[in-house]
């Protein structure tokens, strides 16, 4: 039975019915409620079958490797290596895929009689199945292949509300960016074929030798542009916070969950299995790229009253610190510490996963409240706990566990890669060190910073009272989407009981890697589930902080309710007014709230405050009628990147028109001109 | 709404009485001593007043104001005037409660935490005053909010209002003891 589970035969299953999903949701595209029963079930058996088997292979330590031996070109064969690393990979679209389906069942409903669903089924089959592809394929044109389909359907996605002209917009940047990033894969791509003759993975991997120094690090560069555009590292994130937001809530989840972690993939198969052994500065400048990802990212997410877009920076955030994982793992394998690579590795393949489910959880929240309250604006929320408390306890649990607090996921996760770091301080020389030590500091400043953005982002959402009417006809959201976003609130928190099992299992999927081979790695995990760095350099134990947790907050209300106040009657009444009419004007906004912050840092960001003050007179201005405030954050990336940029291109564009006229004779002049090199060439 | 109405109908409104003897025997700071004490036994060691003025003439807010300048300083022994009913043990409301201040002497009835007590200080609290029958006023304060002790006076002087106060931590002191 598990032989037939691990074959193939079920990964063809899988991308079958992602296949039959795709094209029978297009013929239902005449009513909305079959084609969204129909590509709901495709996709939730197919991420189903895509658990299975991705568990089971991981279990078994199964590694399949499959294609189709005649091909028309030597270059371009139809092949997958499915190894643990891929295996991890699809276990987390799966699994994501399935609670996002789920939810979508009950979402999409609101796009009835306004869009076509089944188009929507369309691409959203398309693009999951894609994604899967993507991290099987072994060959070079067609993981390109694979990798196009999955960023044209998330293309197709953004736009597909396209009444409004900012996701139009939204979409063209986002498809701009991703060809610029595919061409540097290309790039990256064709140099190792240069060298070698095959885009096949395993081949390239035998034959890396072969490479000369300076041009691996070519490969890496722009590998790291290429793969990085898309895992949305600063300063190529621009496209994120404008995609992400504009596309249905549950294929953000996806796209911030999932598809930049497509990025993080290809970096992982590259830096750390095919282009090994790698030179020290690889590690270091991931590293950099990494805390500076980190910090930026959430600066920016504080800054941001658009609930989407602060998740989405969020994003970029969590990349930045899988990314310090990633850059730590291979600094240190390029020094010759397996043991300690490994740690960093399981760190961001750990960092990965979680990130993967509370990212996803905190955009089906989100997107369960814009759906009811129909703004991405923050400063039109508020007090929506009385409205949708579920909702509100699952974005709560999400917050918690992207703020790394325990005894949720993400704490974990980023334990480790605290760990990893601390073992750099420990064991480099003294300027490798100092890299170690700001990329440490950068993170403790991205928790903080993170832990801040999300009291804000909850307390602007959910508490105080409602700022604006709609707030008040919202409604708890459809079972399916509390379905969607309970499953994923519980793996958060067992993910975090048990990360010293789930840890022991991306150990094996990490040693499986073929540089790990024979190391063990710094993490023991003993029979009670807790874990210890490097012989007792630190331990931490799941359970025992859950246990802990619960105790203590037993202890408390306990201690408060039966021993301190256990002579004090409770009366709820109305807050003190001071015989004023409270309105909502007297809470504090989520610009407001993050103004203290932005102004520390107002050399990163460089916010502009305009004040307009509007009279009724004036003549007379002693009597102003309205007066606004403006926070606006400098997009300096676009002043100083983007722009310079542009012009450069836009000025050699010009350039180039001279010498494509229009005027036919000097094109047959031409034509004779190169037919003249080539003979010369030739003879 | 029903029960809250039984409790103004219900509430005993002691009006402190006393004899110009008494008043004359002892000085202003003779009584304040005396208070200290109460005070310090009854509400460890300060007392917090909040004053509401529902549509008073001004008069007894004088006399209040006097309490707190620095001939009388009421503040020596543990009396305080605080500026939110979140913070006050007692209310003090003077004033023959207008129709517009009605709902704002309720408002804060329920704002002050229990227990509380509500002293209507002078004659116009009482009963109306001499503003007694104006369609304006609502004839006392206890047709709005439970009183507890009336202090009688038009306006009374500060040191009849520090004298009846002490009259009321007294009253006060001997209920609580019967409780025990």
């Amino acid at each position: 039975m598990l032989e037939i589970i691990a074959s193939p035969i079920s990964f063809f299953i899988l991308l079958s019915l992602f296949f039959v999903g795709a094209i029978g949701s297009l013929f239902f595209y005449k009513n909305n409620n079959q084609a969204n029963a129909w590509s709901s079930f495709f996709v939730i058996s197919g991420s189903l079958v895509g658990l299975v088997f991705s568990i089971v292979n991981i279990l078994t330590k199964n590694s399949l490797l499959f294609g189709l031996k005649t091909s028309f070109f030597s270059f371009f064969t139809i092949s997958f290596h499915i190894d643990l690393l891929s295996s991890f990979f699809v276990f987390v679209i799966s699994l994501l895929a399935l609670f996002c389906s789920i939810y979508g069942i009950g979402y999409v409903r609101h796009y009835y009689k306004k869009y076509n669903i089944g188009v929507l089924g369309f691409f959203y089959n398309l693009f999951i199945g894609s994604l899967i592809l993507v991290v099987t394929s072994s060959n070079g044109i067609l993981f390109l292949i694979f990798w196009e389909i999955m960023s044209i359907s998330s293309y197709f996605l953004v736009v597909y509300d396209n009444h409004d002209d900012d996701n139009v917009k939204a979409g063209l940047l986002y498809l701009v960016m991703t060809y610029i990033g595919t061409s540097f894969i290309i790039l990256a791509f064709l140099l190792l074929y240069k060298y070698i003759g095959s885009f096949d993975f395993l081949v390239i991997k035998d034959n890396i030798a072969l490479i000369p120094a300076s041009i691996k690090n070519i490969v890496f560069v722009s590998a790291f542009i290429g793969f990085g555009l898309k895992a949305g590292i600063i300063p190529l994130h621009i496209w994120l916070p404008v995609a992400h937001p504009a596309a249905p809530s549950h294929v953000s989840a996806l796209m911030s969950g999932i598809m930049i972690k497509s990025g993080i993939y290809m970096m992982i198969r590259l830096f750390l299995d095919i282009l090994q052994p790698v030179p020290f500065w690889w590690g270091l400048m991931v590293l950099v790229v990494g805390s500076i990802s980190a910090l930026l990212g959430v600066l920016y997410a504080l800054t941001e009253h658009d609930i989407k877009r602060l998740l989405a920076y969020h994003s970029i955030e969590n990349i930045g610190i899988i990314l310090l994982g990633l850059g730590s793992a291979l600094t240190f394998y390029s020094l010759n510490l397996p043991a300690l690579a490994l740690l960093g590795l399981i760190a961001a393949l750990f960092h990965t996963l979680n990130h993967a489910i509370f990212k996803a959880l905190l955009f089906l929240s989100a997107g369960s409240v814009i759906n009811e309250v129909h703004t991405r604006n923050m400063e039109e929320y508020g007090g929506l706990i009385k409205y949708m408390p579920q909702t509100a306890l699952f974005f709560l649990i999400g917050s918690v566990a992207i703020s790394a607090l325990p005894p949720f996921n993400g704490f974990f996760s980023e334990w480790l890669t605290y760990q990893a770091l601390f073992q750099g301080i420990a064991q480099m020389s003294f300027v490798t060190q100092w890299i170690f030590i700001l990329a440490t500091g950068s993170l403790v400043f991205t928790g903080g910073l993170a832990l801040a953005c999300f009291v804000k982002a909850f307390g602007v959402t959910f508490l105080a009272r409602p700022r604006s009417k709609k707030v008040t006809c919202a409604k708890e959201s459809a079972l399916s989407m509390r379905l969607g976003m309970g499953g994923l609130a519980l793996l958060t928190l067992l993910f975090g009981v048990f990360s010293g099992y789930i840890i022991s299992i991306i150990n094996t999927v990490s040693q499986s890697l073929g540089i790990f081979k024979n190391s063990s790695s710094a993490i023991n995990i003993s029979s009670s589930q807790s874990m210890s760095v490097s012989n007792g350099f630190s331990s931490i134990s799941g359970p025992l902080i859950f246990v802990l947790f619960v105790v203590t907050i037993f202890l408390v209300v306990f201690i408060f309710k039966k021993i301190i106040n256990r002579k004090q009657k409770e009366c709820t009444t109305n807050t003190w007014d001071c015989g004023t009419n409270f309105t909502p004007r007297a809470e504090i906004t989520a610009t407001g709230f993050s103004r203290s912050i932005i102004l520390i840092f107002k050399g990163l960001l460089k916010p502009t405050i305009q004040h307009n003050i509007e009279y009724y007179d004036d003549q007379n201005r002693y009597l102003p009628k309205s007066r606004t405030v403006t926070l606006n954050i400098g997009n300096v990336y676009h002043t100083y990147l983007y722009q310079p940029l542009h012009i450069v291109i836009n000025k050699l564009s010009v350039k180039a028109k001279t010498i494509q006229n229009g005027n036919i004779d000097l094109y047959i002049s031409y034509i004779l001109v190169a037919l003249m090199l080539a003979l010369l060439v030739i003879l | 709404m029903l029960k809250f109405f039984a409790k103004i109908f219900k509430t005993p409104k002691n009006i402190i009485s006393f004899s110009k003897n008494d008043l004359n025997q002892m000085d202003f700071f003779e009584i304040g001593e005396k208070i200290q004490d109460k005070v310090k036994k009854l509400f460890r060691g300060s007392l917090a007043i909040r004053q509401i003025d529902a549509g008073s003439d001004n008069a007894c807010e004088q006399e209040l104001i006097a309490l707190s300048n620095s001939f009388y300083d009421v503040e020596r022994f543990g009396i305080h005037f605080v500026a939110s009913p979140r913070h006050a043990d007692m209310l003090l409301v003077t004033g023959p409660v207008t129709r517009n201040m009605a709902k704002a002497v309720k408002d804060a009835y329920d704002g002050t935490p229990n227990p509380k007590i509500v002293v209507a200080i002078g004659d116009d609290a009482i009963d109306g005053g001499i503003f007694k029958n104006s369609y304006a006023v609502l004839n006392g304060v206890d047709s709005v909010v439970p009183v507890d002790y009336q202090i009688l006076g038009d306006p009374p002087t500060p040191t009849i209002i520090l004298y009846s106060l002490l009259k009321i931590l007294e009253t006060v002191e001997d209920k609580t003891l019967q409780k025990k």
